[in-house]
């Protein structure tokens, strides 16, 4: 039974006044400003000075905390080998390549969690070509995976899907997933700090020069 | 104000209102919050069992790491959790308000605070975080600012008990919805021109590149693309496509009618292609909000 016969009446909506309505119409603009700029400063295409520096200095500041600070540019693929599926596989350093080292995401993990293990490895690939990023992440997914391989020496790969074209596939099969290395590096604690060496690919070393015997 | 607009500014101020400031009737937000809190529950649960390994005092994504890493503007509410126990509490809580929300309970509470705790989660590990993360993020805050328990909750079962009426539309529940439609319409249009980018979006192979991911797909058409070219055309092309439909087609009331209803398949299907479902939910779930929006070109 209702308590009050009033309340059960249907109600009406109250318009919005006209200063409600002027407020919520300046901060609906701010906001898509907001949402341009964020959409053209973050896009992977680069952004010019001017929106950066807009973008940077008055919208950034409260459209980052919301996560709302985003280029939304889903590309899906570009067909690069920077799209494919990439892993991290750990194995103790020293430990002889007939041991199966430690893959993740593992065989077992599904889903939305085994995307995020994929992320994870993908970005630590692609930080290598930012400066400001390079070696953070191997680094700390080779701390963070001491414990997993039981010591604090250990040797960290990233390796990535190499994808067939579709005429080879066409003509031969799909065959089975091959994956090429797209980062190793060793990562250990020595005396309390952390190294990371990274394994450069033979064809980046420099060559050895010797000076000419007198 | 009475009688017609005279003059364009009059046209376009009085568009604005009638879109922005006609109260909207409460459940379609609410179907939307029913759908996205679903999402946003299996996105939360996907950080579970890794949540230590990731964010734990010794994890992978460290303080020192993300001093480094994200925007200086980024703050976490996680950031505070400092031992695994207060860690696993947060992760719980938040849990808990998610579940709440999708069953809309104490909704204008527990709406503002899934919203403040999935970004916090999202600023805890951005590089963990994918398309799918940054949808559900959108729909919460605008849940957040609508009234999402109006109808089809717990909060409305509780109330028609103590015999108050349901509540009237509001215009907030019409801001919210508005602004799912604009964030349907503008990450649909975002992702089409950054996929127009690529080469093998016009070349036709894109969906072949997506098709070979072996890790992450979800279905494995690379046996049906390898017999036929023609098709891995037709699939690459629709995609784009599709999405410049939908991006200008939400605004043109009866294109509207036909889009919606393709929108909750062809999301999905894309996701489910590019071997991230969760962000074709997430985007039909977008798109509901757009189905009962009165307002656009008639």
């Amino acid at each position: 039974m209702p308590k009050n016969p009033s309340s059960t009446e249907p109600s009406v909506a109250a318009p919005a006044s006209e200063t409600v309505r002027a407020a919520v119409t300046v901060m609906l603009g701010l906001y898509f400003v907001g949402l341009a700029l964020s959409i053209m400063a973050n896009s992977a295409s680069g952004s010019s000075a001017l929106v950066r520096t807009i973008h940077g200095r008055l919208f950034s500041p409260w459209m980052t905390p919301p996560w709302l600070d985003l280029g939304y540019d889903t590309k899906l693929t570009y067909g690069l080998p920077d799209d494919a599926d990439h892993r991290i596989e750990v194995r103790r350093q020293g430990t002889p390549s007939t041991v199966r080292p430690l893959v993740l995401p593992a065989a077992g993990m599904r889903a939305e969690r085994a995307r995020r293990w994929r992320r994870l490895a993908r970005a630590a690939v692609i930080a290598e070509q930012d400066p400001d990023r390079e070696a953070l992440l191997p680094a700390a997914i080779g701390a963070g995976l001491f414990d997993d391989v039981g010591g604090e020496d250990l040797s960290l790969r990233i390796l990535r899907e190499v994808r067939p074209e579709r005429a080879e596939v066409a003509t031969v099969g799909a065959g089975q997933p091959r994956f090429e290395q797209a980062y190793a590096a060793r990562v250990r604690r020595v005396d309390g700090e952390l190294q990371l060496i990274k394994n450069e690919p033979k064809e980046e070393l420099a060559p050895v020069v010797r000076e000419p015997m007198p | 104000m009475s009688g017609r607009p005279t003059t364009l500014s009059d046209a376009i101020g009085a568009t604005w209102n009638r879109y922005w400031f006609t109260p909207a009737d409460p459940r379609p937000l609410a179907i939307v919050r029913i759908f996205a809190g679903c999402l946003a529950l299996a996105l939360w649960l996907s950080y579970a069992a890794d949540l230590e390994a990731w964010f734990g005092p010794a994890g992978i994504v460290s303080q020192e790491l993300l001093r480094g890493w994200r925007s200086p503007w980024a703050v976490s509410l996680f950031d505070l959790a400092g031992s695994p126990g207060l860690l696993r509490a947060l992760w719980i809580g938040g849990a808990v308000v998610l579940a709440m929300l999708t069953v809309g309970l104490a909704t204008p509470v527990s709406s503002v605070l899934a919203a403040i705790l999935f970004s916090s989660l999202l600023h805890r590990g951005p590089m963990l975080a994918g398309p799918a993360d940054d949808i559900v993020a959108v729909i919460l805050w605008c849940l957040a600012i609508g009234r999402a328990g109006d109808a089809l909750s717990i909060d409305r079962l509780l109330a028609a008990r103590a015999g108050h009426a349901a509540p009237p539309p509001t215009v907030r529940t019409r801001i919210a919805l508005g602004l799912l439609q604009v964030h349907a319409s503008v990450i649909a249009a975002a992702a089409a021109v950054a996929q127009l980018k690529g080469d093998v979006w016009w070349n036709g192979m894109a969906a072949w590149w997506l098709a070979m991911r072996s890790d992450s797909r979800v279905i494995d058409v690379s046996g049906l693309f390898a017999r036929s070219e023609y098709l891995t055309n037709l699939i690459t092309h629709a995609i784009p496509l599709w999405e410049l439909l939908f991006a200008a087609g939400v605004w043109f009331v009866p294109l509207r009618r036909l889009l919606i209803p393709a929108a909750l398949v062809a999301w999905p299907l894309i996701g489910l292609l590019a071997g991230e479902p969760y962000w074709g939910l997430a985007m039909a779930v977008l798109s509901t909000a757009s189905f009962r929006l009165t307002g656009g070109v008639r």
